[in-house]
């Protein structure tokens, strides 16, 4: 046979099996009513794409702890779990979602997973505009329920607040309650820069900062926005006071970029001087990887609704729990942990709906929850269905072989989303502008705890 | 019947089977194949329409028609969303009349490009392409970086806010379908028809042989143009649709990869026929689909393990196989039934008279 029939028959053939495979699935068929239907998305692309094994890992150790799961590998999660029961019906996880923290390709794989696969019950997202998207697209969903995974923009579940989403975390600001005090007070900052992520995480996580060191009498001189996914931060570091002219720094400044940017600053700027820097959860991440670390020893960073550190009973357990079903895992880590309680919740949901989902297991979810790292012992949700959390700010530290490390250095109480009035379903959203900075009384404000080798110390911070 | 006028019956008999098939799809598929496979088609379509359209009958292959597209939904976004508790909390929140606010999304889409148009229409080849890919480049630093009307976050809400002949098209998502197959359906007849016209015959004259055209006293330049505000204004429709069907833009529906993506759909589809618009969007939805539930769980041996790696290998497959996409394999097929059946047959409106070829 000539070539150019080939080139005809080839494609032919391949046109028929494709789409016979491919549209096998278009036609109806019933769905299993015993069977409840659970996707998890995290990112495997992206700035935060290193986190999707962490999101999926603790969304299975609740499943496995606590509704009878069976990891298929216990290094690798997305491998996927069976045996999966809770409130008398098999939990079926029908995919694991893939963001890459853009809010289209979060929309594209919601729609995947709630209406192709049929899911239920989405654990997830991941980032904070992922979040954003998801939650204005569950709102005319109520049949559908969300509980995010680790997504820590304010909109969510203040502003949009749809129903059917929940948050057994803090948002970004949460997460950072204490920290502008904590210079304030420790470092004696009294005017500060702040460089942020052009978008909802970024401008909430600096919200929080803005919030808390304004309302005790700091003042923001500076606000600069990178975009999310830069990789030549000079432009933006040049754009910052220049050392002097203001006390301090805050970074907020995520994913592939923290390092970057921080290398930028010490070119334009020279080496960093740790008194004059602070910022989010970001700078956590920086201590394992990058080698701008060593120079951040001493630094104050936000927290992560986490308490890397703590010494208490529930979380020995928590982390004995982990080793047993993930061993490796980062339990501490917010990306891991936050997936584990809203998995968590979820179980606690299906079981008192007894498997029912739709608005019988909105009703069921728990508005108050056992969590490891809360010093009560219980977390609880807000009217908007949003957690009440403790936070636990760090400083970089070295460890014992050297190397840097963050250890718990103060114990925020009972830290709420609205920063005592500051932020309300009608005020503008975090952004670049929001909030401006306003001297206020923030409920926690003078109730910062010392907290010493693990141990949460009855000093005040002074 | 000669193979040419059998295809062409053949062809209207399957464009009248996917028709009938195409107003029944909501009783036949699932709920998801009618909205994410088919609506999204029959949108994604119109946009890949846009770009065939100038390619295939101006000798322009466009960039920017996914920018435009994004243009008019960001457009309509920004003006309808509310900035109300429970609303919508990022873009300008104009809260426009629905109506209104698509009327002026489509012609500042058309406005816009007719300026583009205006600046590329004397550049040819790869230089149109790279101004193009500018447009589109411009189109998603501007929505990304004025957060005042979006950034990086999503405009949403935009499925809430419709005109009143359009409805709820939240709820009822079969009434988008029938909508966008109007839709699909109208702008496939219009381009149909324009080709036809003095003013598509003239277009692509200037295709084939544009300082020939220029001799003769066209203006190339604004022909080029306009061909370019009425592809705009085709990728407009077409994204004021996907805005509704999405409900939530956000810059990546106007970016790199939404404009590679129209390329690829009209690639796959074939350049040289609209109707390739639809097929290659079929074809690209429905791999996309397949890939992304298929690879994660079931581990099939793909490099990378992605959806663009496999797109990728298809696009290559494409333009070895068949440069003119899957309608170009249709084509073939019938190219070989002409060559079993004899030497081509010239169409009867291009013969020659007689007296003019046989001297007596």
């Amino acid at each position: 046979m000539k070539l150019g029939r080939w080139k005809l028959l080839l494609p032919l053939a391949l046109l028929v099996a494709g789409g016979t495979v491919a549209t096998s699935g278009a036609l109806a068929t019933p769905a299993q009513s015993n069977v409840v239907r659970v996707a998890v998305m995290s990112d495997c692309k992206g700035a935060f794409g290193f986190a999707q094994e962490l999101g999926i890992g603790g969304a299975q150790t609740a499943f496995a702890q606590f509704a009878g799961g069976k990891p298929k590998n216990k290094k690798k999660p997305s491998a996927g779990m069976t045996g999966i029961r809770a409130g008398g019906k098999d939990v079926n996880i029908v995919g694991y979602g893939c963001g890459d923290d853009t809010p289209a390709t979060a929309l594209k794989e919601t729609r995947r997973l709630m209406q192709q696969l049929g899911a239920d019950v989405l654990v997830g997202p991941l980032s904070g505009d992922e979040a954003v998207a998801i939650a204005n697209w569950a709102k005319p969903r109520p049949t559908k329920t969300v509980i995010i995974g680790t997504a820590g923009s304010q909109d969510p579940t203040l502003q949009i607040a749809p129903k059917n989403m929940f948050r057994y975390h803090g948002d970004g600001a949460q997460w950072n309650a204490g920290i502008g005090e904590i210079v304030y007070k420790k470092l004696g900052w009294r005017s500060a820069a702040i460089i942020m992520d052009d978008y909802s995480f970024g401008w909430t996580s600096a919200a929080g900062i803005i919030a808390d060191f304004c309302a005790i009498g700091g003042k923001i001189t500076k606000r600069v926005f990178p975009p999310l996914n830069t990789t030549d931060y000079s432009s933006y570091v040049r754009q910052l006071p220049r050392p002097g002219q203001v006390d301090g720094y805050f970074w907020v400044v995520g994913g592939t970029g923290t390092g970057p940017a921080l290398k930028a600053f010490e070119q334009a700027y020279g080496p960093i001087n740790p008194e004059q820097h602070s910022g989010n959860l970001f700078l956590w991440f920086l201590t394992g990887k990058e080698d701008v670390a060593p120079r951040m020893i001493g630094v104050y960073v936000g927290g992560f609704g986490t308490a890397p550190g703590l010494k208490t009973k529930a979380v020995n357990q928590y982390h004995a729990i982990v080793n047993k079903w993930y061993p490796g895992q980062p339990a501490d880590d917010g990306f891991f942990y936050n997936y584990y309680q809203a998995t968590r919740a979820l179980i606690a949901g299906l079981n008192k709906s007894k498997g029912a989902v739709g608005a019988r297991l909105q009703a069921s979810l728990p508005r108050s929850i056992t969590a490891p790292f809360e010093l009560s012992g219980k977390l609880k949700l807000d009217r908007n269905r949003q957690a009440v959390q403790d936070q636990w700010p760090v400083r970089i530290v070295r460890n014992p072989q050297g190397n840097p490390a963050v250890e718990l250095t103060g114990y925020v109480p009972n830290v709420n989303q609205t920063f005592g009035g500051l932020f309300t379903s009608k005020s503008p959203a975090p952004s670049r502008t929001q909030p401006k900075c306003v001297k206020k009384k923030l409920p926690w404000q003078g109730k910062i705890r010392e907290v010493k080798n693990g141990v949460v110390t009855k000093t005040v911070i002074k | 019947m000669s193979v040419d006028a059998t295809k062409a019956v053949v062809e209207r008999s399957i464009g009248v089977g996917l028709l009938v098939l195409a107003l029944l799809g909501p009783q036949l598929v699932t709920d998801f194949w009618m909205d994410t496979v088919l609506t999204q088609t029959f949108i994604l379509g119109i946009g890949a329409a846009s770009l065939i359209f100038l390619s295939a009958y101006g000798g322009m292959i466009s960039l920017a028609q996914a920018g435009l597209m994004g243009i008019a939904g960001y457009a309509l976004g920004n003006m309808v969303s509310q900035r109300v508790p429970g609303g919508e909390t990022k873009g300008l929140t104009l809260g426009w009349d629905p109506t209104v606010a698509v009327v002026v999304a489509i012609l500042l889409t058309v406005a816009i490009a007719l300026v583009f148009g205006l600046v590329a229409s004397r550049s040819f080849g790869i230089y149109f392409l790279m101004l193009t890919l500018t447009y589109s480049v411009i189109a998603f630093l501007f929505v990304s970086q004025v957060t005042q009307v979006g950034g990086f976050s999503p405009i949403a809400g935009i499925d809430r806010y419709t005109p009143g002949f359009v409805g709820d098209v939240v709820n009822d998502r079969e009434r988008l379908y029938y909508i966008s197959l109007g839709v699909a359906i109208a702008v496939y007849v219009l381009i149909r028809y324009l080709v036809r016209t003095p003013f598509g015959i003239s277009l692509q004259g200037i295709r084939d042989e544009p300082l020939r055209m220029a001799s003769l006293g066209y203006n190339v330049a604004l022909h080029r143009t306009l061909a370019f505000g009425i592809g705009a204004l085709v990728a407009a429709v077409g994204g004021v649709l996907f805005a509704w069907w999405s409900g939530q833009l956000s810059p990546s529906n106007i970016g790199l990869q939404a404009t590679i993506e129209l390329l690829v759909i009209a690639v796959i589809g074939g350049l040289v026929r609209i109707e390739g618009a639809w097929i290659g969007a079929f074809a690209y939805i429905v791999i996309s689909n397949e890939v992304t539930n298929r690879i994660p769980s079931e581990g099939l041996p793909v490099i990378g393990g992605s959806f663009n790696t496999v797109i990728g290998l298809v696009f290559l497959a494409i333009v070895i196989v068949s440069p003119d996409g899957l309608m170009g394999i249709w084509d073939r097929i019938w190219d070989l039934a002409r060559r079993r059946g004899g030497p081509p047959q010239i169409p009867a409106e291009i013969q020659r008279p007689a007296a003019e070829t046989s001297p007596s």
